[in-house]
């Protein structure tokens, strides 16, 4: 296992993205932590993809937040328009009862200018969060270079204070150079992304240089042997060879072309790689190669990885930590043995006694549990929240569900 | 073992730019009735065309080069465009892998998916009514022949009233199944709705109780709702009650859901009444003056088959067995007297002959064995009945090619002449020389005679098995009810709906009414899958390709979906032909496993042969690449990419990636070595001389796993 410590690399809050009135993720968060590789499972539809791509800031988000190295990178507005909405329309129903109303007008009048008061205090408080988060969405990498920028200053200014003669000299040479890489640095090219299929996310008429070193290229680099050399190493890094760089993608089986999306993800030296189902189109055998090389780079470059895919055992043996999505809400989130060992959710359950395995003995007694949201849950009085049942369980329920869930782990 | 298709040495291949693509080098298996054969393989290994072969639709440039492929009394590969759209779709289904292009973007679902079913509904009533006919004629036939004629008129008079009262019986079963259906339906709607109630959901309470009314009155069959008549009227009158009581604004639901609750005893009470045996009962009604029918099911049962077997049955049985046993004594003579005739007509294939000699003694031949097939035999004996299109399509090839083959040599001769000259002068040559096809007349010849000797070895067999003539007419007399069954089998368009709505819910759509008037665009892969799903098995038919169906599926779907198919394959004694890359889906589902590489097919056994004990390298590169919920080290991938099947390797396809390569494995290709009485495998490996070489640890380690899991569970249980 690579290194790996608590720090929070990627920060999901409360994530929503609706596409008119579908909500296809509904308030979900989780974090990321360095070096790990997040599982994210659920059915086709349940939003894992959408949320992967939120991530990524394809899509502008309805409302949440997401934190990426501590620094927001992505925030919705619709969230507080709507609050905003909702007290204008609760106050504009206290009006006019108080309007209507006869005996205790006075009284209702007193509430209502108390409201009205509540009422602008909130308009303003959720317009600054509005400004706020628009800000943020567009310069979260300006503010980080600023970030990087403070961070190099206070690390070189009494370095350089302290210096004389030669020394100065390399060390102020080495402090323009930081400094420039930390104005140019972009956030959001940290987190790269791998897609489904490796045929239609290549561009057909780009040669495999064009299409490895684009992201360097749009990046500012112009130093073309930098750019060859860099290409060649990607090519190396992923089991393919020099000569491959001039060919078009259709010259290459699928697991190939895989392997380029890999290398076109991987030559921007990404923290964070959304790996978004890549090996499902795949077949079995070089499946395996495929794995066993994001196994090898995460080995080698530390990456960490949100792993999206349906296929749970690829999951299960790839991952440190699962979430599992139902119709756009995280249902439950484990580490990898713990949510194996111990379904709680009973969409869980149904998902884990789905899974086809290679013995035709126990295939044939298999009993697969069949999950009906309505039958399972009572959810007429409260609704639930995602809550942590045991250390690092989490599970969506609410009050009921949760004492019967840990009457299950014996507390 | 009740065979019903066999693939004999399949070979296909395509003419490409770039040469001849051998994609199916020489396959051979046979699919039982009511088994599932799962064939695995990478991409590119010849699994889908081998499937489209059977269906027919290979593309324009493929070459069949050999082989045979039988279905029911014919070689799918010889019958004419004709003949096969009786077949596709019908007989043989297919799920296609990629739902996007095989549903059609423009017509609605629900027309997609009732097309077939309503299409199928008239054709099948025509095909069932002449089969039905020509079956009984030809019984009959025999049934006077074997008295030599002395009963002529009593059997005439025998077979008239078996063909009436079996369709008057399956009229009436028919209407029963229907009515059944319907309140089955309208029970599970019922139920549904006590659901969503109990679950304070929001219902269209007036709307679904008018519903509950209009179905509920329209359950009329004598059999079925005879006895309930008067509760059924004071139940429709409640239901209007209710509507009339109930007011969405005060949503008072308790005597709604009173009422529901007692329309449900109903229902269940109608449901499971037993079923009446109407064979019996339609001779019952017909022929038996002051027949009374409203007596309690078990007691009808039991005088209407009293009656009938009193008066028609055991007659009937009894002459109908002198018929078969007749017909079977007649065409076994034939068969012992063309034994010699088969010998002749080897000799004389084997030698020199001119075209219309050849001809002639093909037509001759083969009128003789068409003398020998015992027609009452309703499943029919393919090698007999395909005999004849295999001699004469044998003899037009012979002299096809003794014609071209010189032609084809100059051509390629002088096309490489030109190439090479071309080439001498300096000249760059972006063109290649398209590969010569030429057959050598003995390779035909023989083909022909190995059709001759399949059928004198296949009669030898024949003439030896003993047969039981009873058992043999009980099942003619079944074959005889599914037939009238077929021809009374009338589909409205209301039921297709009904049908196909059903099959929507089965196949996992949620709102499956809704979703009935919708366009393929408007429903998500997954989705669309099922819809493709739901459409192949709308046909109802005898042999179910699935051709990767649930690759582009997620767990819960794709376990829905093969319990689906199991289901049905259980319900209907469906055969299945399940195509796929991934080995873990077919445990649940295959009976037999082929596994292929590289058009060949290197390993064949049941589930439990391969999954337990694998033999073939390339199954070990499978089973130990993919992994499984306990699987921790480092996968073993397998190295490099599938041959290019234009210049297929000359040894064993897999040897360059495989690790456990013998010398020999790279200069001649292995035969097949058997291993047990089902299991086979071919590989170099299991030759006595070879080197012991052991299973990989991983697959071991995974099969003692397995066992040991087996075992903790059977003790715990």
């Amino acid at each position: 296992m690579p290194e790996q410590n608590d720090e929070v690399l990627l920060r999901v809050e409360h994530l929503c993205q609706y596409f008119g009135p579908t909500k296809a993720v509904d308030d979900v968060s989780f974090d990321i932590k360095k070096g790990e590789v997040f599982g994210l499972v659920g059915e086709s539809g349940c939003g894992k993809t959408t949320t992967g791509r939120s991530i990524i800031k394809i899509y502008n988000i309805t409302s949440g937040s997401i934190y990426f190295k501590g620094q927001r990178i992505c925030a919705g507005t619709t969230g507080y328009k709507i609050e905003i909405k909702k007290a204008r329309k609760e106050l504009a129903e206290l009006a006019k009862e108080a309007s209507k109303a006869t005996e205790n007008k006075a009284e209702l009048e007193a509430k209502l200018a108390e409201k009205k008061k509540a009422y602008s205090d909130l308009v303003i408080e959720n317009r600054k969060k509005i400004s706020a988060a628009k800000f943020d969405h567009k310069h979260s990498d300006r503010e980080y270079a600023k970030t990087l920028i403070a961070r190099t200053k206070a690390e070189y200014e009494p370095k350089l204070a302290a210096a004389t003669g030669e020394e100065l000299k390399t060390l102020q040479k080495k402090y323009k150079d930081e400094l420039r890489v930390a104005k140019k640095t972009k956030l959001i090219t940290k987190i790269q992304m791998i897609f489904q299929d490796p045929i239609a996310s290549l561009d057909p008429r780009m040669t495999v240089r064009e299409i490895i070193a684009e992201g360097l290229v749009i990046n500012g680099i112009k130093d073309q042997n930098y750019i060859d050399e860099k290409v060649y190493e990607m090519l190396e890094l992923v089991g393919l060879v020099r000569e491959h760089a001039g060919r078009y993608p259709h010259e290459f089986s699928g697991g190939q072309r895989q392997r380029i999306g890999i290398a076109r993800a991987v030559v921007m030296q990404p923290d964070l790689l959304i790996a978004d189902e890549p090996v499902s189109a795949l077949d079995v055998s070089i499946q395996a190669q495929v794995i066993n090389l994001l196994n090898e780079l995460r080995e080698r470059l530390g990456l960490t990885i949100l792993f999206i895919a349906h296929d749970l055992s690829v999951v299960k043996y790839f991952s440190n930590r699962i979430g599992v999505m139902y119709y756009g809400r995280m249902v439950e989130l484990a580490e990898t043995d713990e949510l194996f060992a111990h379904p709680v959710h009973p969409y869980t359950r149904s998902l884990l006694s789905a899974i086809p395995l290679p013995d035709p003995h126990a295939e044939k007694q298999r009993k697969r549990i069949i999950y009906n949201a309505l039958a399972a849950h009572d959810y007429s009085k409260q609704q639930p929240t995602l809550r942590e049942i045991i250390p690092g369980h989490f599970v969506l329920c609410n009050d009921e569900e949760e004492a019967k869930y840990k009457e299950e782990f014996g507390f | 073992m009740d065979k019903i298709l066999e693939v004999k040495d399949l070979k296909v291949s395509f003419r490409t730019q770039a040469g001849t693509l051998k994609a199916v080098r020489d396959i051979s298996f046979d699919l039982e009735r009511g088994k599932t054969l799962a064939i695995v393989g990478e991409s590119g290994s010849g699994k889908s065309v081998t499937a489209k072969a059977i269906q027919g639709i290979l593309a324009g440039n493929t070459i069949i080069e050999g082989g045979e492929i039988f279905f029911d009394g014919k070689d799918l590969l010889k019958i004419s465009e004709e003949e096969f759209h009786h077949i596709r779709g019908d007989k043989i289904a297919m799920i296609f892998q990629d739902p996007l292009s095989s549903l059609n973007p423009i017509v609605k679902i629900g027309k997609q998916i009732t097309e077939a079913t309503l299409l199928k509904s008239k054709l099948n009533r025509r095909e069932a009514k002449d089969e039905f006919k020509t079956l009984l004629a030809e019984l009959k036939n025999n049934m006077i022949e074997s008295e030599n004629g002395k009963n002529a008129d009593k059997v005439n008079d025998m077979v008239k009233t078996f063909d009436k009262f079996m369709l008057e019986s399956n009229h009436l079963e028919n209407a029963y199944n229907i009515a059944s259906t319907n309140a089955q339906d309208l029970d599970s709607l019922v139920e549904d709705f006590l659901f969503l109630a109990s679950k304070n959901q929001k219902l269209d309470v007036k709307a679904q109780l008018r519903d509950f009314k209009n179905r509920l009155g329209k359950l009329k069959n004598h059999f079925l709702t005879g006895k309930f008549d008067q509760r059924i009227e004071e139940m429709k009158d409640e239901l209007s009650g209710a509507v009339a009581a109930y007011s969405p604004k005060a949503n008072n639901m308790e005597p709604v859901l009173e009422t529901v609750n007692k329309l449900e005893d109903l229902l269940n009470e109608i449901v499971e009444q037993k079923k009446p045996d109407f064979t019996n009962i339609g001779y019952y009604k017909l022929y038996c003056q002051g027949a009374d029918l409203n007596k309690p099911v078990e007691e009808l049962n039991e005088v209407a088959s009293k009656f009938t077997d009193e008066h028609f049955m055991n007659d009937f049985m009894e002459a109908a067995k002198k018929g078969v046993e007749h017909s079977y004594n007649k065409a076994l003579e034939n068969k012992k007297a063309i034994l010699p005739e088969l010998k002749k007509a080897r000799e004389f294939f084997n030698g020199e002959f001119d075209k219309k000699e050849g001809k002639k003694a093909a037509k001759e031949i083969s009128e003789k064995v068409d003398g020998t097939i015992d027609k009452l035999e309703f499943i029919k004996d393919s090698t007999a009945y395909t005999f004849r299109s295999a001699v004469s399509n044998g003899v037009d090839k012979l002299f096809y090619f003794i014609k071209r083959n010189p032609k084809e040599e100059k051509r390629f001769a002088r096309q490489s002449a030109r190439r090479d000259r071309m080439i001498a002068r300096g000249k760059t040559v972006t063109w290649k020389v398209v590969p010569k096809v030429v057959y050598p007349p003995e390779q035909l010849k023989g083909n022909i005679v190995q059709v001759v000797d399949r059928l004198s070895e296949h009669y030898e067999d024949y003439i030896d098995t003993p047969v039981d003539f009873d058992k043999r007419t009980g099942d003619l007399i079944d074959h005889f009810k599914e037939e009238a069954s077929l021809v009374v089998y009338r589909v409205t368009k209301g039921m297709a709906k009904e049908k196909a709505i059903k099959l929507m819910k089965e196949v996992g759509i949620h709102e499956p009414r809704l979703r009935y008037n919708q366009y393929p665009f408007e429903f998500s892969g997954g989705m669309r899958q099922r819809i493709v799903i739901a459409i192949a098995l709308a046909a109802n038919p005898e042999i179910l390709i699935c051709d990767e169906p649930t690759t582009a599926l997620d767990v819960t779907i794709q376990s829905q979906i093969l319990e689906l198919i199991n289901k049905l394959k259980e319900e209907r004694n469906l055969s299945i032909i399940f195509i796929t890359h991934d080995l873990g889906v077919v445990a649940n589902m295959a009976d037999d496993i082929a596994v292929m590489y590289a058009g060949k097919i290197v390993e064949y056994g049941t589930a439990d042969d391969i999954f337990y004990d694998p033999r073939h390298p390339y199954t070990w590169a499978l089973l130990s690449s993919m992994p499984d919920l306990d699987t921790k080290e480092k996968l073993d991938a397998i190295p490099g990419t599938p041959p290019n099947m234009i210049y297929p390797p000359q040894g064993d396809a897999f040897a360059a990636r495989n690790k456990y390569a013998l010398k020999i494995d790279f200069e001649e290709q292995p035969p097949f070595f058997q291993i047990s009485e089902t299991h086979r495998a071919a590989t170099w490996l299991l030759h006595p001389d070879a080197p012991k070489v052991d299973t990989p640890k991983a697959i071991t380690d995974r099969i003692a796993r397995m066992n040991a899991k087996r075992m903790g569970g059977e003790q715990n249980a």
